[in-house]
């Protein structure tokens, strides 16, 4: 097994390596990150539509708020170990349902009569924390640190924003939907580079 | 110039008094102008007090002022003395004083500057016309704004106690927007002072949103005070006060969130300390109000309605993008079809639609709330975002003792609210719920008791139910029940009048006596009635068996109204006088028995049984009632039955039994029988057994003295069909000229149908070249023979040709069509008879022919020999044509013609043109000679003419008379008209026509000129004058040496007909008519031999 940025080292715990259930671990993670992956990108192009004109148009780009708790994907995210990486990928995946279903909500006080976009909203959330635990089993089997330092509850601090106005709780709804959408398909990406065979 | 003010002041004081005090004031307007010449003299002196004002802010106190006097220093004090009714004197140390308001009309008011003694006294005339009354400036005390709605709230106080007594004020307040104080709005607002200091409200909702722009309010009031008459002016203008948004460092917009009226305009603004690029409201760009610093605002008119998630307004800086969202919706409709009724009398349901949409949803959307104004309580309609077209609820509660509701449905969204009503009387209202558990149980054969659940408190209340029965192969019954409710919701009704053993299907529903609704129908409960004793014995039959030995009794089974449960077995019983025979117990499926019994009378009685009981026995004897005078008669079906009609017979008292079989099959058979009353005379007999094409045969029994006698036996079919077999025929005799045919009956199960007739076809042909082609299209060849005689089975066929082959076919034929056919191929004998005739008459007929020939031609062979082979000269026995041998000899191509003198077979002298030349031999004539004598333009008049010409035969003349009158032309006619029929004319005609002639006329007749013109004369004349040439004539030019006409004219056209040899029958010229007969066939005849071109 060649070495490859990111992989696992066999070096470092050759019990965990030589695990066949590991790679199974990490390839069920990696191919729910991928569907998920896909539903995320179903889940925005659905929110942008229900939120009216000019959203969804090509020249509209909304202010990035910052959520609380929830940081998009950094940079520098590539380089860092493999471990930490999937730690960061289970922080903001555990920080994410909350955000959701505050945008969930929200929604359905303004769309009442879009429950396609609602259902995915409620299915994105409980998705989001499968995912987060399935990447935090992966840790734990690679006998990492499981848990970093809680994040700063992002709910309250999305709640509170979305509380401000409506433009402003559809502009957070369709950047919690983008987070979710970049975090699961990093957390992809992550997992992809462990399974052995896979293309970074 | 004191008391010329004064004066002035005087005299417009009085001014509006003159009118009504001229006469009375001569006196006093003396005295003032000397007053006034006085103070002229004065005021040369030194100044006096000046410009006397006088205001008043509440109408008690005047504050009246004047201008010192010029010189006067700053110290001088003044008197001030009022004539007021006394005389009071105030000092001043000012220029101004407050006076209690005086009483209406005139005062003299004097102001005397003290310790100035170079200055005069003034002296005024002052009332309360001369007086101002100028308001205090009014004060805000508050001036408040609701961000949300945009709302100021102005408040302050009239300061009513200052003024004695209740006037008018009228406020006038304007509202200014911006740092540059553009005015946005100026309203007037009246009350009414009271005597109180009041504080008064007063609120405006901007157009744009507060937070956009800072907005300033000023106010100043005018009192209306009736009872004063001096000058009402305005106070001066409050300060002005202002609201302002003090913005955090983020940028924001507004409105937030706003619902609005669908159609409305707003202002939507962003607070902003950026700069503002553009602004847009879903996709459309609006131009920008700019506002105080960077502030910007857009304008948007007649919104439409905003999807669900609301209409975004976004406005675009450098480097962010803000916005609001609007919501354009409609307030609620009033609603719609509300109806309150109960289920149970206990709830209440009240129903309505929404109406309109709102297009508002989540917390926007709207609310109901349903009151009841003799309880007070209401309830509020849960929220649910259901369809906008589904129908709302609303339950409540009902109370006791109370019937009688007023409810008020009450609509509200963020856009307005409405309302509707409705009283009702709830007992009145009871919609039912389905009944439930619907059970069934017996009482009788005939009746069930039904019971149900209605849950509900009904105790007050009596329904009113319907029980529909539904029996297999029956009408639906419903039938109406009157119950009192109950409040244990368990109800119980007794249904009679039902059919023992019968399967029933029950379902129920109810409605309250005041109907309203029927309750939805209950399920259906299926319910079998319990057995009873067979209403009535079976329907019974007897045969004798065929031998006469046995009696065999059928009866048929009961009906199932009748076996009023399941027949389990029958009794059969058979008594006479002497004896009784029985069997019991015949089970159920076997409805026959036969008995041995002799031929005594006996009575027969057949009982049913089922598990409740025997019915009553079913009798019937066995005696029979011999009827001699039976003849069997046909009859035909009509649709699925056979009528059968029958005389009225008083004998017979019992009954009639019709009973009927398959003809086909043999004695006794029984299918069924019939039992008609005995008062009828006619009955349908109707089977489902009954087929088309099959005969039966029918048995019409009258019943009398307990016997039972043959009336009639008719045989018939349901339905006739066609044969469908062919009468299989033979050929019994064959002749030369005849064929007999004897044929076969056909079955009567082949037959189908009642026999009618034969048709029997033939023709000529045979077995092997015929093609077998159908002889009955009509072809005139084939003849036909219809048989209608059924009786007939052989048929003789004359009027053949011996030696012939024909062909033969026999079909039969019923009402029901055509059968079959059979054919067969018969050859006639030879006739040797007519051979031999045939042989002989032909002989015999050449032989005397022959011989008649011969005679004829013996009698004329001298005139064969010189027609057919006349001597011919020899021509060197003419000494004209002998030349001399040595010149001939010598140069035989200088040989010359020498006239000798020939001997002449004729010599015929010809005198003149009009005499007839005279023929020597009669029997030669030489048309050539005629000719010769029309040629008169070559030869001269009186030149003889000594010419041979070979003899021509000629036909005699049918018309010899007009030979004679033909004047100087030899013509021969000929009998053109066997070419040319000319048209068939009445004689009359004829006898009239312009040429006189009948029938043909030779063309040298026809008046032929040599004009075109008298063409057209021509043509009618070949209308009338018989035979004309088809062709057209003028294309005629005749040069023909033969045609008479040819040289007769000298016209260079000349035209008529076709011209004709006038020895030939032929036309020289052919018509070019195909119609016309050809000359080489139609005009062929026996002279056409002796011509040397027959077709010239």
């Amino acid at each position: 097994m060649s070495r490859r940025e990111g992989s696992l080292d066999p070096q470092t715990d050759s019990s965990i390596s030589s695990l066949p259930h590991l790679e199974a671990k990490i390839h069920q993670t990696h191919s729910l990150a991928r569907l998920l992956t896909k539903y995320a990108e179903q889940l925005l192009q659905e929110y942008v539509q229900h939120q009216g004109d000019p959203f969804g148009l090509p020249g509209f780009s909304p202010p990035r708020l910052p959520v609380a708790g929830l940081s998009a994907p950094a940079p520098g995210h590539a380089g860092l170990p493999a471990p930490e990486r999937l730690r960061l990928d289970a922080a903001a995946l555990a920080a994410l349902p909350p955000l959701l279903d505050v945008v969930r909500r929200r929604q359905a006080e303004l769309n009442p009569r879009a429950p396609r976009l609602l259902r995915r909203l409620e299915d994105a959330a409980r998705q989001a924390r499968a995912l987060g635990a399935a990447v935090e089993a992966v840790l734990a089997a690679l006998g990492a640190e499981t848990r970093g330092p809680r994040p700063e509850p992002a709910a309250a601090a999305a709640a509170a924003a979305a509380a401000a106005g409506v433009f402003l709780a559809k502009v957070l709804g369709l950047r919690v939907c983008g987070l979710y959408r970049d975090w699961v398909s990093r957390t992809e990406a992550d997992l992809g580079q462990l399974v052995p065979g896979c293309p970074a | 110039m004191d008391f010329t003010l004064c004066l002035t002041q005087r005299s417009r004081m009085v001014d509006s008094k003159r009118m009504r005090m001229t006469s009375n004031f001569q006196w006093p307007l003396l005295t003032f102008i000397l007053l006034y010449l006085m103070s002229q003299v004065n005021s040369q002196k030194k100044g006096a007090p000046h410009d006397l004002k006088c205001i008043t802010n509440n109408l008690q106190v005047w504050d009246c002022s004047w201008k010192a006097p010029s010189g006067a220093g700053h110290g001088t004090f003044y008197e001030v003395c009022i004539e007021n009714g006394s005389y009071s004197c105030y000092p001043s140390e000012k220029t101004n004083i407050k006076i209690p308001a005086l009483s209406p009309g005139d005062h003299e008011v004097v102001i005397s500057p003290l310790r100035d003694f170079g200055s005069s006294i003034s002296k005024f005339i002052l009332s309360e016309k001369n007086v101002s009354l100028i308001p205090d400036t009014p004060e805000i005390l508050n001036l408040s704004a609701d961000f949300p709605t945009s709302t100021l709230h102005l408040k302050w106080s009239d300061r009513g106690s200052v003024l004695p007594r209740h006037s008018n004020v009228i406020w006038e307040i304007k509202i200014l927007r911006k740092k540059n104080m553009e005015i946005v709005k100026s309203v007037t607002h009246n009350t009414t002072l009271n005597g109180k200091d009041t504080v008064h409200h007063w609120s405006w909702t901007s157009d744009m949103p507060l937070e956009c722009a800072t907005h300033y309010v000023g106010i100043r009031c005018y009192v209306d005070d009736t009872h004063f008459s001096g000058h009402k002016e305005w106070s001066d203008w409050s300060q002005l006060k202002n609201i302002s948004w003090s913005p955090d460092s983020q940028t924001k917009v507004f409105p937030q969130d706003k619902v609005i009226l669908v159609g409305s305009d707003v202002i939507v603004c962003c607070v902003t300390r950026d700069n503002v690029s553009s602004a847009q409201i879903g996709l459309t760009k609006c131009p920008l109000i700019h506002l105080d610093g960077k502030n910007v605002a857009i304008k948007i008119h007649n919104i439409s309605v905003s999807a669900s998630s609301g209409t975004n307004v976004v406005f675009t800086t450098e480097d962010n993008i803000y916005g609001t969202v609007l919501f354009a919706g409609y307030p609620p409709d009033i609603p719609q079809k509300l109806n309150c009724e109960t289920y149970d009398l206990k709830e209440i349901v009240c129903s309505w639609n929404p109406g309109r949409p709102t297009a508002l949803v989540g917390p926007r959307v709207t609310s109901y709330t349903l009151f009841e104004s003799f309880s007070g309580k209401n309830v509020r309609f849960k929220r649910t975002e259901a369809s906008t077209n589904e129908s709302h609820q609303l339950f409540f509660q009902m109370l006791p003792n109370q019937e009688i509701y007023n409810f008020t449905l009450n609509a509200h969204n963020p856009l307005g609210q409405s309302e509707s009503m409705i009283l009702v009387n709830i007992t009145e209202k009871v919609y039912p719920h389905s009944p439930t558990s619907v059970k069934v149980k017996d009482v009788n054969s005939t009746a069930v008791t039904l019971s149900w659940r209605l849950p509900g408190n009904f105790a007050k209340i009596k329904f009113l139910c319907q029980i529909e029965i539904n029996k297999t192969n029956s009408i639906q019954e419903l039938r109406n029940v009157t119950i009192k409710g109950v409040e244990n919701s368990s109800y119980l009704v007794a249904v009679d009048k039902l059919n023992p053993y019968t399967i029933y299907t029950f379902r129920i529903r109810c409605s309250t006596e005041t109907f309203w609704k029927w309750s939805k129908w209950s399920n259906e409960k299926q319910y079998l009635t319990t057995e009873a004793i067979p209403s009535k014995g079976p329907d019974t039959w007897r045969e004798w068996s065929s031998d006469g030995k046995n009696l065999i009794i059928y009866w048929k089974p009961l009906p199932v109204n009748e076996a009023n449960g399941k027949i389990l077995s029958y009794n059969v019983s058979c008594s006479s006088d002497e004896e009784t025979q029985s069997l019991s117990e015949i089970p159920d499926p076997q409805h026959k028995a036969e008995l041995q019994l002799d031929k005594n009378d006996y009575i027969i009685s057949v009982v049913a049984k089922n598990s409740v009981g025997s019915s009553p026995p079913s009798k019937i004897a066995s005696m029979e009632i011999p009827n001699d005078d039976l003849k069997i008669e046909q009859a035909v079906g009509m649709g699925n039955g056979i009528p059968l009609t029958w005389n009225y017979d008083p004998n017979m008292t019992c009954d009639y039994v019709i009973k009927w079989c398959n003809s086909s099959r043999s004695e006794p058979c029984l299918m069924d029988w019939k039992k008609v009353p005995s008062n009828s005379t006619a009955t349908v007999i109707e089977s489902d057994q009954f087929r088309p094409g099959v005969r039966y045969h029918f048995f019409l029994y009258g019943c009398r003295n307990q016997g039972y006698q043959l009336l009639r036996s008719i045989i018939g079919y349901i339905e006739e069909l066609a044969p469908i077999v062919a009468p299989n025929f033979t050929v019994e005799d064959t002749s030369a000229d005849s064929i007999l045919v004897k044929w076969e009956d056909i079955p009567v199960e082949e037959l189908r149908g009642f026999l009618r007739g034969y048709l029997f076809y033939f023709e000529k042909g045979e077995r092997d070249t015929s093609k077998m082609r159908s002889l009955e299209s009509g072809r005139s060849d084939v003849k036909v023979k219809n048989i209608t005689d059924i009786s007939q089975k052989t048929l003789r066929i004359a009027d053949l040709q011996g030696k012939t082959s024909y062909h033969l076919v026999l079909r039969a034929y019923t009402d029901g069509g055509m059968g079959p056919e059979k054919s067969m191929f018969v050859v006639t004998k030879e006739n040797s008879v007519g051979l031999i005739i045939a042989i002989l008459i032909p002989v015999a007929v050449a032989i005397i022919v022959g011989v008649v020939t011969s005679i004829l031609c013996y009698r004329k062979r001298e005139w064969i020999k010189e027609t057919f082979y006349p001597d011919i000269p020899n021509p060197e026995n003419c000494k004209a044509l002998q030349f001399q041998k040595s010149v001939c000899q010598g140069n035989s191509t200088l040989k010359t013609l020498e006239m000798n003198p020939c001997t002449p077979n004729s010599v015929e002298v010809l005198e003149t043109r009009s005499i007839v030349p005279k023929i020597e031999d009669t029997e030669i004539i030489s048309p050539v000679a005629e000719h010769l004598e029309d040629s008169s333009d070559a030869e001269p008049e009186n030149h003889v003419v000594v010419s041979y010409c070979p003899p021509v035969i000629e036909e005699e003349i049918a018309n010899p008379g007009l030979d004679e009158g033909g004047g100087t032309s030899q013509v021969i006619y000929i009998d053109i008209q066997s070419m040319y029929q000319p048209q068939a004319k009445p004689e009359e005609e004829q006898e009239n026509d312009a040429v006189g002639g009948a029938g043909y006329k030779p063309q040298m007749h026809l008046p032929v000129t040599s004009t075109v013109e008298d063409l057209a004369a021509d043509d009618d004349l070949e209308k009338t004058a018989g035979y004309r040439p088809q062709a057209n004539v003028n294309t005629w030019n005749l040069v023909s040496p033969d045609s008479p006409r040819s040289t007769d004219s000298n016209s260079e056209i000349v035209s008529f007909g076709s011209p004709c040899s006038i020895n030939s029958r032929q036309f020289l010229i052919p018509p070019k008519d195909e119609d016309s007969p050809k000359s080489n066939g139609g005009g062929w005849s026996f002279t056409n031999f002796f011509q040397n071109k027959p077709n010239d």
